[in-house]
């Protein structure tokens, strides 16, 4: 096993910014996959001993944020597959929402509601609960893309797939949460 | 430009990644359908909907395990 050695002062500097700048969304990040708050954490903690362990291996090509999401990622799913709880995951592949859709022909398209009913605290929840319905990937991409305000290349850079993909899962996710949604907005426009 | 096309390219138009015929005739076609223009109307609520939600924040606690762990950890 190779000796340990004190981190330099400058990385835990670096990473200790990136906690108060980052942290938050990083947390988000973590529960979004694990869907697990004790997870998340877990995710997190290991995220960080290992960028304190990798830090000579970031180059600088993305920003250290990016770098971070990516290690949390990654633990965060290697965290599911230890516990086991991968396989309760929907199969990405079983879920496809076209035009051709019934729950999609069939869901009424809703006028602009005004932004006390968009905004509510009902519609919000129904929202959690309409992602929760969406594959991890969509989920995943959704969240990144509409949520936190991340670019499609950033989301690609973290998850490591082809900005394409990304704009597949975020199309697909769309339009699931919009059939999923309709009845709650019309109900709230009544 | 059908319906199910424009359901695809909706993405693509948003990204800035379809060339200017192709943005026009996204364009045009949601001017066109009134069925394909709610879905865009309903997309933007969506997003809004999204963006103005709060969003989860780190536990106290877990903030400062980490913090610890950045003071202390070897590597």
């Amino acid at each position: 096993m190779a000796a340990t050695r004190p981190a330099s002062p400058d990385v835990r500097e670096a990473l200790s910014r990136a906690l108060v700048d980052h942290g938050d969304r990083l947390y988000a990040l973590a529960l979004r996959v694990t869907r697990d708050p004790d997870l998340a954490a877990d995710a997190l903690q290991d995220a960080f001993a290992t960028a304190l362990e990798r830090a000579a291996d970031f180059r600088g090509e993305a920003s250290l944020g990016t770098w971070l999401h990516r290690i949390v990622y990654n633990k965060a799913i290697d965290l599911l597959r230890r516990r086991g709880k991968e396989a309760a995951l929907p199969d990405e592949e079983s879920i496809v929402i076209g035009p051709d859709d019934d729950r999609l022909s069939q869901s009424p398209s809703w006028s602009r509601p005004p932004d006390e009913i968009l905004l509510g605290a009902e519609t919000v929840a129904a929202l959690e609960r309409a992602v929760l319905e969406l594959t991890p990937m969509q989920r995943m991409v959704f969240e990144m893309r509409e949520v936190e305000g991340r670019t499609t290349d950033e989301v690609a850079e973290i998850l490591d797939i082809p900005s394409g993909t990304v704009r597949v899962h975020l199309h697909r996710a769309r339009l699931r949460l919009r059939a999923l949604l309709s009845d709650h907005f019309r109900k709230a426009r009544a | 430009m059908k319906c199910d096309e424009l359901y695809r390219r909706l993405t693509d138009r948003a990204d800035g990644v379809l060339d200017a015929d192709a943005c026009a005739a996204v364009d045009q076609h949601l001017q066109d359908c009134a069925s394909c223009g709610a879905l865009r109307r309903d997309l933007e609520d969506l997003s809004r909907l999204c963006r103005e939600s709060q969003r989860p924040r780190m536990p106290d606690d877990v903030r400062r395990r980490i913090e610890a762990l950045l003071r202390t950890a070897p590597v």
